[in-house]
């Protein structure tokens, strides 16, 4: 019953004065009894998954994603339907890229933990609900796209190495960094070495001497240590249609 | 689609300001059929397409930075950032380790079938002169040329490969007193080619080689 209430609803002009009334009537109940459920459902301690997204929904959403970032509305199709889709069904086949879906593709491997996944996969999850979907994977591309500002890279590290987000990198979160990447890589420093790389980065990065690094220090840094942002640029963002060359035969975007 | 039908039939139109024989060219490459297609060999055999014809010379679609490796071995006035005779390799900086950690190269998601890198390392628990020494040693016989300076070299090929000469760049750097970094990358010529060259490479190596890139990829 609710369901032909509504279809009466958006039929539009063609509504007599006693359906409008009925039907205005009816909307608010629908919506009640929908928060109701809801409401029901957490009291049970049932949390819903997050509403995957199975397809966007078309072209206006491409458009849409296509102006606010660096990205043509082909570049948005081609990561969309060759890479967004890939990744996203590789363990889980919702629509969303779930943890271990990108360690998958960075490491080949979906098991074990590394703090710099765990730092990229969080600035990368806007909405911090535990997956990333096709809009915010685009907006963190965007600031890899070669054409980004470096502003924005320069930021986008920040917030990446500063672990507990202070608003500063602290020493410890330094240290904590550089076992974890002599751990993945499985070399072994003894702890006067590791506290000797450690003093020495201070000393070109802390200009205020405080044993931590705030973003103003963090500009000069890089901005006197370029290669420090090269992990922050992907080339290939410049002509992601031409990597895929199924795209081609599969786009749905007429000529542009 | 519309237009990937046409270009599947090979069904197009030459305006009529093009001459016969680009015509015919373009014609025998639109071909669908690959089996009757023109191959490249044919193409640079063709009248039309020989006709004031310069072999190319490739140039590098830069994504590695040389400008330093570039400066060291410029050796003019404007690029010289006093280079006094080094005693020790550039250290690393934490920064700079921290960014090797896989979960921070995001390319790896654009790496459709593994393609060969442009730009690899390797770890080396020998002291900095003597890595150098060892490279210098093993890449001659291959037939490369070597220039050193301070702890960068360059190394080029002396026969020209696909694309040009390779020439490849590399460097150390100081991860601690005992143990270095070595970084060996393309600085030239065909990627195909680098990759051969540095197994080649890390073989005569293998002595020197604390830990490859593979081996550092076998984590848990």
């Amino acid at each position: 019953m609710d369901s032909t209430g509504k279809s009466f609803f958006f039929r539009g002009s063609s509504l007599t004065m006693g359906e409008s009334i009925c039907a205005a009537a009816l909307i608010p109940i629908v919506a009640a009894v929908d928060f109701l459920f809801f409401a029901a459902i957490n009291c049970f301690g049932y949390r819903p998954r997050p509403r995957p997204k199975k397809c966007l929904s078309g072209f206006a959403d491409m458009i849409r994603l296509a102006d606010e970032s660096r990205f043509t509305v082909n570049d948005i199709e081609a990561l969309y339907d060759e890479l967004f889709k890939k990744l996203s069904s590789s363990i889980i086949d919702d629509g969303l890229i779930h943890k271990e879906e990108l360690q998958l593709a960075l490491f080949q491997a979906p098991k074990g933990s590394n703090l710099f996944l765990d730092r990229v996969f969080d600035l990368f999850d806007e909405k911090k609900n535990g997956v990333i979907e096709f809009e915010e994977f685009v907006h963190a591309l965007d600031v890899f796209h070669p054409y980004a500002p470096v502003e924005d890279k320069i930021d986008f590290a920040f917030r990446l190495y500063d672990l507990r987000q202070t608003g500063f990198i602290e020493r410890e979160e330094v240290k904590q960094m550089v076992i974890a990447i002599l751990m993945e890589s499985e070399l072994n420093l003894s702890d006067d070495l590791l506290e000797e790389i450690i003093d020495k980065t201070f000393a070109d990065a802390d200009a205020d001497k405080d044993g931590r690094i705030n973003k103003e220090e963090w500009k000069a840094f890089v901005l006197h240590n370029p290669n420090l942002l090269k992990n922050m640029t992907l080339p290939h963002l410049k002509c992601i249609t031409t990597l895929f060359p199924s795209f081609v035969f599969n786009t749905g975007v007429e000529d542009l | 689609m519309n237009l990937y039908k046409k270009i599947s039939v090979a069904e197009f139109t030459c305006p009529p300001w093009l001459s016969f024989s680009a015509m015919k060219l373009i014609t025998r490459i639109l071909d669908p059929n690959p089996m009757t297609r023109i191959t490249i060999p044919e193409i640079l055999q063709d009248e039309w397409f020989r006709k004031d014809y310069k072999p190319p010379v490739f140039e590098e679609k830069d994504d590695t930075n040389l400008d330093d490796v570039e400066a060291v071995f410029k050796d003019s006035e404007e690029h010289h950032v006093t280079e006094k005779r080094k005693e020790q390799p550039t250290t690393m900086n934490a920064f700079e380790l921290i960014s090797m950690s896989k979960g921070l190269n995001l390319g790896k998601l654009f790496d459709a079938e593994q393609g060969f890198k442009r730009e690899t390392r390797f770890t080396s628990k020998c002291p900095a002169n003597e890595i150098i020494h060892k490279i210098e040693e093993a890449a001659k016989p291959l037939g490369f040329d070597v220039h050193k300076k301070n702890y960068k070299m360059r190394l080029e090929n002396l026969k020209a490969g696909r694309k040009g000469n390779l020439n490849v760049a590399t460097e150390i750097f100081q991860v601690a007193p005992s143990l270095h970094m070595v970084e060996v990358r393309k600085a030239k010529g065909d990627t195909l080619e680098f990759h051969k060259f540095y197994k080649n490479l890390s073989s005569s190596l293998d002595d020197v080689v604390w830990k490859t890139e593979e081996d550092m990829k076998e984590v848990k």
